[in-house]
């Protein structure tokens, strides 16, 4: 398992509140330790013991693996049943309006009124997040422009298209420039440009305004994509934490593609068995199979003896990427 | 950063030019903290209430209320002001404390169909769950929405009322005297603001309960009428003690304010009627309660609605 542990944190000062822990933001955003969540019979989050760092985080799992409900642990909107949690810091149970204050949250459920303006919306957001009348006023047109809707900001929510609306929905977890964004499935519902447009705009308010992003989702590409580090949860269960360069892309077994010819009959079955019958970690996808259990030279070497044995012909051979689709095969289940 | 160019132009008269347009940036200045919050919360949802901002099939019924509020008002001072004569002297008007029965109307109209969307609203929509992401707390959310709906009342409750007294001062129909007038402008105060909070406090109550506009408008209907057909079926069918009458929301309500006017053990409807044997009237049987009673019976709606609600919201789940 990736499990990957961050470098430990100098103690801070408390900063005058007793339930601030030691934090540095250069290291840690959010840290778990033992944070157990049940739904009655059911375990939502199973003894988590995780740290998320600065930049964009990605929160991936499957339905149900426990992504919105760690997100709402973050804001305090949840009582964990055990373990505890810091985000910035701050223990959100005991210091839920403080962390608050510094937060910005983008929830998966559409949630516009539809007779309200989109400036209307983002200020009104902006002004109980706690700006000045004033200036929810200015940032509210100016976060608008950013996310690309300044020519469409007087128009009201309900006439907007969902990728608009996805975009106001950033918008509005942004204007009042918090130090971490919770996005809830932020490309839900998008086609794959308006995606694309997304992700790249949440790259940008991390690299350009240096506020963290913590982003669930269930599509493994768009996180790859975009973040710096990633959480993987499976039903609760944490599957891979850390720096997403450590865990993802790095050379990992081979890519075989054989030519799937009628003669020799079954040559391609041929040589999957011969590679299982060696130990080999084999997974086939028609033609295809990605080899892993052994060093690059002796994969190559023992793919080249099984495909000669099965009189098998090659099409492509090439080093595998590790993706983060393998952390949730890898995971022990 | 924002696409909109920041205009360069030097200024005409030589100062220094500013950039207007900064687009998205850093923000260090001050916050405004939970009060900040609370203060939009309420301004967003009195706006709501009142359907400002929004199309005008939303502004409708609550204009209405405040319509059905405000009218006779108006009717009474023109009427004062065309026959120049003291109409409340004279009884051709009623009192100040004669008028909440206009205002009753709208009153129970306004928190049958207006009320419950502040709170529904939020949970069908989600809303909730956003508000709960800032500073704000279930606690502070439900503190600024009953705020929201207090003060709105409070237009129902004390403006109509307060437009009586100012008209008649001016017209010369006032009360003598500047104490006198002090007088009955903080009874019109204290009345419309202790009607406003039993009926906020039941009306989000009943609210609170469903997440259907409509169950909840029809529950909020039944505690204001509903309770005072029971009672007076209670007292004067089944021959049960007046103390009953504690349960008629509009009753207890309208009793505390014919106390906080001065008017104790005085049937307000007009006490024995001629014209019928059995002198029967609802409030001749209220008229008996005790001011103590009166009081903390309305007390008792407010802290049984608040209780409600803080119930219903402590257990809400967002989400999961």
């Amino acid at each position: 398992m990736g499990v990957v542990n961050p470098p430990v944190a100098e103690p801070q000062p408390a900063g005058g509140n007793g339930t601030v822990r030691s934090y540095d933001p250069l290291v840690t955003i959010v840290e778990t330790q033992a944070l157990t969540q049940r739904f009655g019979s059911t375990l939502a989050l199973d003894a988590l013991d995780l740290q998320m760092q600065p930049g964009v985080t990605g929160l991936v799992g499957a339905n149900g693996a426990g992504k919105t409900t760690l997100l709402n642990a973050m804001l305090g909107l949840r009582v964990p049943a055990s373990g505890s949690l810091t985000v910035l810091g701050f223990d959100p149970q005991t210091a839920g309006q403080r962390l608050r204050a510094m937060v910005g949250f983008a929830p998966e459920r559409n949630v516009l009124p539809d007779e309200m303006r989109a400036v209307d919306f983002v200020r009104h957001l902006s002004e109980v997040r706690g700006l000045p009348r004033g200036e929810a006023r200015n940032r509210a047109s100016d976060t608008l422009w950013l996310v690309g809707l300044g020519e469409e900001r007087l128009r009201t929510l309900g006439t907007m298209s969902t990728g608009q609306r996805q975009r106001v929905k950033l918008a509005q977890a942004i204007a009042s420039d918090p130090k971490l964004v919770l996005l809830d499935e932020p490309t839900d519902g998008l086609d794959p440009m308006q995606r694309s447009e997304m992700l790249t705009l949440i790259g940008q308010i991390s690299r350009d305004f240096s506020i963290n992003v913590v982003l669930s989702s269930h599509q493994l590409e768009e996180v790859e994509r975009v973040c710096d580090n990633v959480v993987a949860l499976d039903a609760g269960r944490l599957v891979a934490c850390g720096p997403i360069s450590d865990l993802v892309g790095a050379g990992d077994g081979i890519t075989l593609e054989l030519v799937d010819v009628a003669e020799p009959a079954g040559s391609v079955d041929a040589v999957e068995a011969a590679l299982r019958a060696g130990g080999l970690d084999v997974r086939r996808q028609a033609a295809t199979l990605q080899l892993r259990g052994a060093a690059f030279d002796e994969l190559c070497d023992r793919s080249r003896d099984a495909v000669a044995a099965a009189g098998a012909r090659i099409r492509r051979l090439d080093t595998r990427r590790r993706t983060l689709e393998d952390l949730f095969e890898d995971a022990p289940r | 950063m924002s696409d909109t160019p920041a205009p360069t132009a030097a200024a005409p008269n030589g100062e220094e030019a500013q950039i207007i347009d900064q687009g998205y940036r850093s923000y260090d200045g001050p916050r405004t903290g939970l009060a900040g919050s609370v203060r939009s919360v309420v301004r967003y949802s009195v706006r709501h209430t009142l359907g400002l901002g929004r199309p005008a099939r939303h502004k409708l019924l609550p204009w209405l209320a405040v319509v059905i509020a405000l009218v006779p008002a108006v009717v009474f001072v023109g009427l004062a002001v065309v026959l120049n004569v003291d109409l409340i002297t004279e009884e051709i008007l009623p009192d100040y404390h004669q008028y909440y029965s206009f205002i009753t109307v709208a009153l129970f109209f306004y928190c049958g169909i207006v009320v419950p969307d502040i709170l529904v609203s939020d949970r069908r929509s989600g809303m909730l769950q956003l508000y709960l992401s800032t500073p704000l707390q279930r606690w502070s959310y439900l503190a600024s929405k009953a705020l929201a709906v207090a003060l709105t009342l409070a237009v129902l409750t004390i403006g109509p009322v307060l437009f009586l007294l100012v008209a008649y001062t001016i017209e010369g129909s006032g009360p003598d005297g500047l104490i006198e007038w002090l007088k009955i402008f903080v009874r019109i105060i204290v009345a419309g603001g202790a009607i406003s909070a039993a009926f906020t406090a039941a009306s989000l109550a009943a609210a609170s309960l469903t997440d259907r506009r409509a169950f909840a408008s029809v529950g909020v209907i039944l505690l204001l009428w509903g309770s005072g057909f029971v009672t007076l079926a209670l007292v004067e069918a089944a021959d049960m003690s007046a103390n009953v009458y504690a349960f008629d929301l509009g009753g207890i309500a309208d009793e505390l304010k014919n106390r906080i006017y001065g008017i104790e053990g005085i049937d307000p409807l007009g006490g024995e009627d001629p014209g019928r044997d059995d002198n029967f009237s609802p409030g001749a049987g209220r008229a008996g309660l005790s001011t103590m009673f009166v009081a903390a019976a309305n007390l008792a709606w407010v802290a049984v609605g608040s209780a409600v609600v803080w119930w219903r919201y402590r257990r809400l789940a967002l989400s999961r």
